[in-house]
C-alpha cells in the first residue's frame, strides 16, 4: 500500500488555539484506552486484571524477544532441512549456502507491542464504518466532480503548506540538505508554482518531496515507538508517533492562518477528504488481502515506519 | 534501506584495507619492490574480480523481473486483450507469467516460518496451494488496475544466490511508489520469494497474522480461514 493509506493521521483534526484542547483530549484518549484495556484484561497474561500497562508493556518486550530468540533457533533448524531438500531437490549438485545472508531481513523483523488490542480493535472496527459509510461515497462523489488534476493540485498546496513540519523534522535529524531542499521546494512552489498548487521544485528542478515527521525525528533520538495505537479518525499510529502528530499541531501554518475552530475544522476535513479521493480502494484491498486487517494493518504500519526511520 | 554492505563499498573499503597492510609489510621487507607489485597486483586482482562478479551477476535480477513485468504488461495493454469478456484469458495469461517467476513454496515456507517444519508433506502442499492463489489474487488485483503506470528499474543488488530489485512505479497522481522484489536463484532461475511495497515485505506481514492466528487458535483454523477467504466474493 502506499504511503497514503498509512500516513493518515496529519491533517483532519482542527487546532490553533484549541490546540490545548486537542492535547488534552489525546491525553484523556490514551488514558481512556489505557483504563479500558484494564477493564478488558490482559489477555493470556499471568496475573489477571492486576496487570498494569507497564508490566503488560514489558510482557510484550519479553514476547517478542521470545518469540524472536525462537525464531532464530527454528530458522537455524529451518536452514539445516532447506538444505538438506535441496541436496535431495538439485542431487546435491548444488549446496544451499552456509547461512542464509538476506533471511534476517525478511526472518526477525519484530512486532509492535500492543497491549490495548482489544481498544484498538473496536477503533479499528470505528474507523472501518466511518470509511465505508462517510469517507468513501463522500470521496466518491468528490472524485466525480472534481477531476484528477485538480485534486492533484489541491493535494500539492496541503503538502506546500505543511512545510515547516518536513523542514523542521529533517534539522532535528541533522538532515541539513533535506532542510535546505525543503526551504527552496517551499520558496519556488509558493511563487512560480502558485501558492504550491503546483509542484515545480519537482518537475523542473528535480527536488524531492523530504518524506520527514517529528515521528521519525524522535526515533532518529532512538525513541522507540512504545506500542501501537488505532486511533479514531486518524488510523493507525503509535504512541511516538501520536506525540509526534500533537507536536506538528504547532509547526503547522494552518493552525497560525486559520485559527478559528470551524473553519480550520473544515478545511482539515477538506484536505483528508481530498487525499481519500486518491485512495479509493487501496483499504479494500488490504481487507481483501488479510486473514486479519487488523494485524495486517498494525504490522503494515510498523514496518513502513521503519522504513521510513531508515531512510 | 537495509542493505549498506552493498559491492561497490566492500571492494573500496577492502582496497584500502590491502593498500594498508600492503605499505606497513612491504616497508620492512628486503624485497620491498617486489613484494609492492606483488600486492598491486593483488589488489588489481582482487578489483577485477569484483567487478567481473558484480558486471556478471547485475542485471540477472533485473531482467528477471523486467522479462515477467514486460510479458504481464504486454498482456494488458495488448488492445486484443481488452474488455471485460477477455479477463479470464487476461488472467490465465497473467498468472501464467507469475508463476513462472514467483517461488509459492519458498513463500510459503517463509510464511509459516518455525510452524512449517510441523507440517506433514501433504499438508505443505496443500498450503503453498491456497496461500499461493490468495497471493496470486492479491498480485492479480494490482496490476489489472494498470493503467499506463511508469515502472523504473532503480537499484539491484546481489550476494550469492540472493537477489534484490528496486523498481519504482510512478502513478499518475504524481506519487512514486517503491517495489522491492528479493529474489533466489534456483537451478538456473531468479525467482521471487517476497514483494516489499513501501518498506512493507508481504512474507513478513503474512506471517504476523498467520502468528496472530495460530496463537489463539489451530492450524487447521489458519488453513480453514485461508480457504473461506479464497471462496469468498470476487
Amino acid at each position: 500500500m502506499n504511503r497514503f493509506i498509512l500516513s493518515q493521521k496529519g491533517n483532519c483534526l482542527p487546532g490553533s488555539s484549541v490546540r490545548f484542547l486537542i492535547w488534552l483530549t489525546t491525553l484523556v484518549l490514551v488514558l481512556g484506552m489505557t483504563s479500558l484495556a484494564h477493564a478488558a484484561g490482559p489477555g493470556p497474561g499471568p496475573s489477571a486484571s492486576e496487570t498494569s500497562l507497564l508490566a503488560a508493556h514489558t510482557e510484550a518486550h519479553e514476547l517478542v524477544r521470545l518469540a524472536y530468540a525462537e525464531d532464530q533457533v527454528s530458522q537455524a533448524s529451518q536452514q539445516k532441512g532447506r538444505s538438506q531438500q535441496q541436496a535431495e531437490k538439485t542431487g546435491g549438485e548444488e549446496p544451499s549456502p552456509g547461512s542464509d545472508a538476506w533471511d534476517d531481513e525478511t526472518g526477525s523483523i519484530g512486532s509492535i507491542p500492543d497491549p490495548l488490542e482489544p481498544v484498538n480493535r473496536a477503533f479499528f472496527v470505528f474507523n472501518d464504518r466511518m470509511y465505508f459509510w462517510f469517507f468513501k461515497p463522500v470521496g466518491n462523489g468528490y472524485k466525480m466532480v472534481v477531476p484528477e488534476l485538480g485534486r492533484i493540485c489541491i493535494r500539492n498546496f496541503f503538502t506546500n503548506l505543511i512545510m515547516p513540519i518536513r523542514a523542521i523534522s529533517c534539522l532535528l535529524q541533522g538532515k541539513f540538505e533535506g532542510f535546505g531542499i525543503e526551504l527552496v521546494r517551499c520558496v519556488v512552489n509558493s511563487t512560480v508554482g502558485f501558492l504550491g498548487f503546483q509542484d515545480v521544485a519537482r518537475e523542473a528542478l528535480g527536488f524531492q518531496i523530504q518524506d520527514e515527521d517529528l515521528g521519525q525525528a524522535f526515533a532518529f533520538y532512538g525513541i522507540g515507538p512504545g506500542c501501537y495505537l488505532n486511533l479514531p479518525f486518524l488510523g493507525a499510529s503509535s504512541l511516538r508517533d501520536t506525540a509526534g502528530w500533537v507536536g506538528e499541531l504547532y509547526l503547522n501554518p494552518l493552525d497560525y492562518m486559520v485559527s478559528d475552530f470551524w473553519p480550520n475544522a473544515g478545511f482539515r476535513t477538506f484536505d483528508m477528504l481530498n487525499k481519500t479521493s486518491m485512495r479509493i480502494g487501496e483499504y479494500e484491498a488490504l481487507k481483501k488481502a488479510a486473514l486479519d486487517p487488523y494485524v495486517a494493518m498494525r504490522d503494515a504500519y510498523y514496518q513502513y515506519r521503519l522504513n521510513q526511520i531508515e531512510k | 534501506m537495509g542493505f549498506s554492505g552493498n559491492c561497490p563499498e566492500v571492494v573500496v573499503n577492502g582496497k584500502r584495507v590491502v593498500m594498508g597492510i600492503s605499505f606497513e609489510d612491504t616497508m620492512g621487507s628486503v624485497e620491498a619492490g617486489m613484494g609492492m607489485n606483488r600486492w598491486i597486483a593483488g589488489v588489481v586482482f582482487f578489483f577485477a574480480i569484483s567487478m567481473l562478479g558484480t558486471v556478471s551477476m547485475a542485471g540477472e535480477p533485473t531482467e528477471a523481473i523486467r522479462k515477467t513485468t514486460d510479458q504481464i504488461l504486454a498482456v494488458l495493454t495488448d488492445p486484443a486483450m481488452k474488455g471485460p469478456d477477455k479477463e479470464s484469458e487476461r488472467a490465465r495469461q497473467i498468472r501464467k507469467a507469475v508463476d513462472e517467476r514467483f517461488d509459492w513454496e519458498e513463500m510459503s515456507m517463509r510464511t509459516l516460518a518455525r510452524h512449517w517444519k510441523d507440517r506433514t508433506q501433504p499438508e505443505r502442499s496443500e498450503f503453498i496451494d491456497l496461500f499461493g492463489s490468495l497471493l496470486e489474487r492479491t498480485y492479480l488485483d494490482k496490476v489489472e488496475s494498470y493503467s499506463g503506470e511508469k515502472v523504473l528499474y532503480v537499484d539491484e543488488k546481489t550476494e550469492g544466490d540472493y537477489g534484490l530489485v528496486t523498481v519504482k512505479i510512478i502513478t499518475h497522481q504524481q506519487t512514486e511508489i517503491e517495489v522491492q522484489y528479493r529474489l533466489k536463484k534456483k537451478g538456473s532461475n531468479w525467482l521471487v520469494y517476497d514483494i516489499s511495497i513501501e518498506g512493507v515485505s508481504l512474507v513478513n506481514n503474512y506471517r504476523k497474522q498467520f502468528n496472530s492466528i495460530l496463537a489463539r487458535s489451530s492450524y487447521n483454523e489458519l488453513v480453514e480461514k485461508l480457504r473461506t477467504k479464497l471462496e469468498g466474493k470476487e
